[in-house]
């Protein structure tokens, strides 16, 4: 693959920023290979990719988070090594991430001037902040952006997601930032400011600055970025001028569609054959709704179906899991769980009635760390490990943890390990371990495959599977559209918290052609736009 | 516009923490008008008062350790450790500036060795300052060997104490702790300083990204809190004319109570001098309430419990119902 | 061979250092007093109250909290004891009374904790005040000592076979506890709960209940741990139980309870507990003064505290090294995503 020249001659600004061949690998897996861009002065340049492509990455080492293991970046024509944020910062390239980096309690003008600021003399001595000489060095830009003189001294947290977006643009730009990276900024933002959001790009576009773009909203792109780099298995494969390319190239390239196999796996014949009201209601949701999260779900899983849920990060996907299995508690709606309505106090109740998870943030809510394995396998369900109902039996539990490792292949020495000390892919293959084992009707798996390598990838998809072929029914929650096409029956589109589109009747193998179609859909409601016309 | 500007300055006006004092001051003073008839006298308020400069010293020190993210529970013993070191060097004939140079200095270096456990060894803050307090009050029994320090008082620490005068109503305590009002209250508004203990208490780590060294902020919010335990110590010495052993029991969460009731949050980042001030004097009241009420001296334990829950309480609610209101205001727009 | 893995699993590696501690701080006081063995059954005796509150801590702790009332929960127990002993209740039902008065404690602390999201130090701070006042408020209404009742005061001072009875009684109730952590379903939950209470809360534990378990168990420890007091001392004072959570919270963690949560058991804090007391005593005997105790115990805590986060850092390298060589060979690329 080759750059299209054509944009190296048409736009004749300087480049400000070359990256050079940066590659980076975690443990032995490449996660950035001799990527490579260019972002010239006032240019918005867009990066695209799906998850893990590498663009995390690549942001991690610009801003100084991490270093690259080869490779080197240039700023203006001099090479810059940043060893952590601060450094990245004071070279001129600021990262704007999805959580902010802002201090809540602080004002608008403190958070701009957080660990530089002005202080005025007074009596020889240098102690009394210089507020007034602060605000009037940024009183001018802060304007530009819409920021008033009173807003200056109001603390950040009463501001809603806009605001701090652009207070975190005018404190990069205090700061002489040359190029600014954006990663997903317009999550969290409602229509309207989005367009105000864009605004700004276009003025800090005027003002010179490079901006790096990171985003999976396709349709924001046009008319307002300048360049797409694309991103797949961590390399950089294309630099597109977005004037003379339409979405569904893009999407070929993010995905590679054409490097692909043709279609889909089976999913699961048998069943995919069955009409879905031949086969019992399992788990239905009339009108769910959490106040700010959640808006009027509903839908009904059918045994041995497998609905996927598929939207942005941030679209109530891990929410509406967290509200079925009572973790979190609803403001409204009613859930049945074989045709009873269910109000469960806490997930202890889900469990017993039948209801497991796989939670998305394995380390964090997933794996019980100090735990072994064994000991993590049983922890939903101790009564099938224990005498008289209450006291563990080390052998059982050892028994149940041994038979799992051998079905699922868990990698570990011992089921007494450790479980923190296990590969990714084998953690997660014990919390599915953990979820069977409490039998459940309903298995709720959100981002089965996050850090998982490919080899047990397709093992816990031939799990999820195994379990549905079974009468078992499951919510799969992915980012990955492709993972959703594969296991999942019907796939519902999540955007803002309510249901914005359904695909009902995944068929078992589609053709290729059809699988784009499909992603195009899927991601054009997600991001709530309709793309129709230009697939 | 004009509507913005309103908008602007409700919200400034909610996001004070000020706010859930004021009425609570209102609310107390408003019952104990209906109760007690002796309650609104310049007496009894002098009275209460000045028996509340010392929690007041203790709280606005507390406040300051709040907003940068920890809790100090070994100002009472400390406050304790150096009314007795007034006692003690006072009756070994010692000038009175170089006494209280000296009660300073020590409640200072606790208060640093408060803040080296927190962020150098990585205690959690009330195991660390829990385990301070056992110290203090620990050498405290050994100097007193359990019976109280007496007879260092003369005329000086009377003054000190705030049982005489120095003119007309005014005392020194008073002029202490509004002096020390004065000095954090601009410290936290005015000085670089303030605005980075708010910050680490806000968002540590994006303080510490900002190239702000996060330690030697913890440790000084520590060492003034030890430095407020002190001057109050002071005072005690001269108010109480005898420092038992166990003069500093409990007093550690009336300032907690206080600097909660006046906004400070446990989360960190949130809290005002002028709040734990309101804060103390809404406690002093409701115990001053307690007592013409005639209950017995005493119950005074059980209720500091019930008003520590009490504040933590209303904190919480104030704090919740301050973002659904907002929340609501952001909504509608 | 079952006794033998309970033993083990017991005293865990953890374990090792502070029983090799303990043996060698009683050998040593052997050597340096020789009354030491005269007196060690009756410094044990005294130490019992003080044991049942140590294991108390540790239950909260390993279940990720701190419970900072148990102290004043004890004395508190210890005066309604004496106070319905005297008042003529049968005896029974006083020492019933009296761990009952710290099982409420612990349901007060539980409920203020998990139903009003109350901080567990500030709710268990404000219980410590409101149990120790109602100690000076109950002990200033009537004297709580003189009671006479045989059965009661043979709680401590009886023996069997030359032991004294609270030995029987403490054992009894530690070990019903270590049996509780290690060997039950609760146990478990809470071991889960301490290590990551929000893994936990979604691996289907309520993790409200097990949180608002332990709470009870350690005030009803407490409760407990009141009753014998009483019936060693026969008077109760106003400020009985004051600072004695201190005391027992930093017998826990130098017994390698983890105030991170999730690590440690009531064996290694009883053996904290004893190592703690056997360094006073041994203190004391030697002629040092009784009121440096507050400042052992307080520097055993910091010293035991930063042990723990050396075990913690021990664990880590070792789980890297695991981690690297469990990890499979890495895949060729362009695999992966």
């Amino acid at each position: 693959m080759s750059f299209p020249t054509a944009l190296s001659t048409t736009r004749s600004a300087p480049i400000i920023l070359d990256i050079r061949q940066i590659s980076k690998s975690y443990q032995g897996v490449a996660a950035l290979e001799n990527a490579s861009l260019q972002v010239r002065k006032g240019e918005i340049h867009a990066v695209l990719g799906g998850n893990g492509a590498g663009k995390s990455t690549l942001i991690g080492i610009l801003s100084g988070v991490t270093q690259p293991d080869s490779g080197e970046f240039l700023l203006e024509g001099s090479a810059l090594a940043p060893r952590n944020p601060r450094d990245a910062i004071k070279s001129g390239i600021t990262t704007i991430y999805q959580e902010l980096s802002l201090v809540p309690a602080l004002t608008t003008l403190e958070n701009i001037f957080l660990g530089r600021e002005l202080i005025i003399e007074r009596a020889g001595m240098k102690v009394l902040l210089d507020r007034k000489k602060m605000k009037n060095e940024v009183i001018e830009l802060a304007q530009i952006f819409g920021i008033s003189k009173d807003e200056l001294d109001i603390p950040i947290s009463e501001f809603g997601a806009l605001k701090k977006k652009v207070i975190e643009i005018v404190k990069a730009l205090t700061f002489d930032a040359r190029i600014l990276i954006l990663d997903e900024p317009t999550s969290g933002l409602e229509e309207e400011e989005r367009l105000h959001l864009f605004d700004h790009m276009r003025n800090l576009r005027s003002r010179g600055v490079g901006l790096i773009w990171v985003t999976h909203h396709l349709d924001e792109l046009h008319g307002l970025a300048d360049v797409a780099t694309i991103f797949r298995d961590g390399r950089t494969l294309e630099s597109l001028n977005l004037e003379n390319s339409t979405v569904g190239e893009i999407t070929n390239l993010m995905f590679g569609i054409q490097s692909n196999e043709a279609g889909l796996r089976t999913k699961n014949d048998r069943l995919q054959k069955d009409d879905k009201s031949n086969r019992p209601e399992v788990l239905s949701l009339h009108a769910v709704s959490r106040a700010g999260v959640l808006r009027d779900i509903s839908f009904s899983l059918h045994a041995g179906e497998v609905i996927g849920i598929s939207g942005l990060a941030g679209a109530g996907r891990t929410e509406l899991a967290r509200v079925i299995m009572g973790i979190d508690t609803r403001t409204s709606g009613q859930i049945f769980l074989k045709g009873k309505e269910v109000n469960f106090k806490s997930s202890a109740f889900a469990y017993k009635a039948g209801i497991a998870m796989l939670p998305e943030d394995r380390k964090q809510l997933g794996i019980i760390s100090g735990l072994s394995v064994a000991e993590n396998i049983s922890i939903s369900n101790l009564s099938s490990v224990s005498r008289f109902g209450f006291i563990i039996s080390r052998k059982k539990e050892r028994e149940l943890a041994t038979k799992y490792k051998e079905i699922l292949s868990i990698r570990t020495p011992s089921v007494n390990q450790k479980i923190n000390n296990l590969s990714g892919g084998s953690q997660q293959k014990a919390i599915v371990a953990r979820c069977l084992n409490s039998k459940p009707s309903v298995l709720i798996i959100d981002e089965p495959t996050q850090g998982v390598d490919v080899a047990a990838k397709t093992e816990v998809h031939e799990l999820i599977r195994d379990f549905t072929s079974k009468g078992g029914a499951a919510i799969v929650i992915a980012s990955e559209i492709q993972e959703l096409l594969e296991l999942s029956h019907e796939i519902l589109v999540l955007r803002n918290g309510s249901i914005v589109g359904r695909i009902e009747n995944v068929q078992n193998s589609i053709e290729k052609s059809r699988v784009v179609e499909i992603k195009a859909e899927v991601l054009a409601l997600s991001a709530g736009k309709r793309l129709k016309n230009e697939i | 516009m004009a509507n913005q500007r309103f908008n602007i300055s409700m919200k400034k006006f909610l996001s004070d923490p000020i706010l859930g004092v004021i009425i609570l001051l209102l609310l107390v003073g408003g019952v104990a008008s209906f109760t007690v008839e002796v309650f609104f006298t310049l007496q009894n308020f002098t009275n209460f008062l000045s028996g509340s400069y010392f929690v007041m010293l203790l709280a606005m020190g507390m406040t300051v350790v709040l907003i940068s993210g920890g809790i100090d529970l070994s100002i009472g013993a400390v406050m304790a450790l150096c009314a007795g070191i007034v006692a003690k060097l006072a009756l070994q004939g010692m000038s009175v500036p170089l006494v209280i140079v000296c009660a300073l200095a020590v409640g200072a270096f606790v208060g640093c060795l408060n803040g080296l456990l927190v962020t150098v060894v990585g205690l959690p803050d009330f195991i660390a300052t829990l385990a301070m307090s056992a110290f203090a009050t620990g050498i405290l029994f050994i100097w007193t060997k359990g019976t109280p320090i007496v007879g260092y008082m003369d005329e000086t620490y009377k003054q000190i104490g705030g049982l005489a005068p120095i003119y007309r109503e005014v005392t020194v305590p008073m002029v202490i702790a509004i002096v020390v009002a004065f000095a954090l209250g601009a410290m936290l508004k005015k000085t670089k300083f303030g605005v980075h203990l708010f910050s680490v208490g806000s968002n540590r780590l994006a303080t510490r990204q900002s190239g702000i060294n996060v330690t030697n902020i913890r440790i000084l919010a520590y060492v003034i809190s030890g430095v407020c335990a002190a001057l109050s110590g002071i005072i005690m010495a001269g108010r109480n004319t005898t420092v038992p052993p166990d003069l500093g029991g409990g007093y550690e969460v009336l300032a907690i109570a206080a600097a909660l009731i006046g906004g400070a949050s446990l989360m960190g980042g949130r809290g005002r001098i002028l709040g734990a001030i309101l804060g103390e004097v809404v406690l002093a009241m409701t115990i001053n309430i307690i007592n013409l009420l005639g209950v017995p001296s005493s119950y005074q334990k059980i209720f500091i419990g019930g008003i520590l829950l009490l504040a933590v309480l209303v904190n919480q609610l104030v704090i919740s119902s301050r973002t659904k209101i907002l929340m609501r205001s952001t909504n509608k727009k | 061979m079952k006794f033998k893995n309970f033993f083990f699993r017991s005293v865990s590696i953890t374990g090792v250092p502070i029983f090799g501690l303990l043996i060698l701080i009683v050998a040593l006081f052997q050597f340096v007093v020789p009354i030491f063995n005269a007196t060690v059954g009756d410094y044990i005796t005294n130490l019992v109250p003080v044991l049942l509150l140590t294991v108390g801590a540790a239950i909260v702790i390993i279940g990720g909290s701190i419970d900072l009332s148990i102290g004043t929960v004890c004395g508190l127990s210890a005066g309604i004891t004496m106070w319905t002993l005297a008042s003529g209740l049968p005896t029974a039902l006083s020492i019933l009374l009296g761990v009952a008065t710290g099982t409420f404690f612990g349901l007060l602390n539980g409920f203020l904790i998990t139903k009003f999201g109350i901080n567990d130090f500030i709710a268990t701070l404000a219980t410590l005040n409101i149990s120790g006042g109602l100690l000076i408020v109950l002990s200033q209404a009537t004297e709580l000592y003189g009671a006479e009742s045989e059965f009661f005061t043979s709680l401590v001072y009886g023996s069997f076979f030359g032991i004294p009875t609270s030995f029987f009684i403490a054992g009894a109730i530690i070990l019903l506890m270590q049996f509780l952590l290690l060997k039950t379903i609760l146990g478990r939950r809470i071991f889960a709960m301490g290590n990551s209470g929000a893994a936990a809360n979604v691996a289907g534990i309520n993790v409200r209940n097990v949180k608002l378990a332990t709470f009870v168990l350690s005030g009803t420890l407490a409760g407990c741990a009141g009753v014998l007091l009483a019936s060693r001392l026969g008077g109760v004072q106003a400020f009985l139980g004051l600072g004695y959570e201190f005391t027992a919270i930093a017998g826990a963690v130098v017994g390698g309870v983890s105030l991170a949560g999730g690590r440690g058991s009531a064996a290694a804090a009883l053996a904290g507990g004893l190592f703690i007391g056997t360094l006073a005593q041994g203190l004391q005997l030697i002629g040092v003064e009784p009121i440096f105790f507050g400042i052992v115990s307080g520097l055993a805590l910091i010293i035991g505290v930063i042990f723990d986060q050396k075990i913690q850092d021990i664990g880590q390298l070792r789980s890297r090294f695991d981690s690297r060589v469990l990890a499979q060979p890495p895949r060729k690329e362009g695999d992966h995503g």
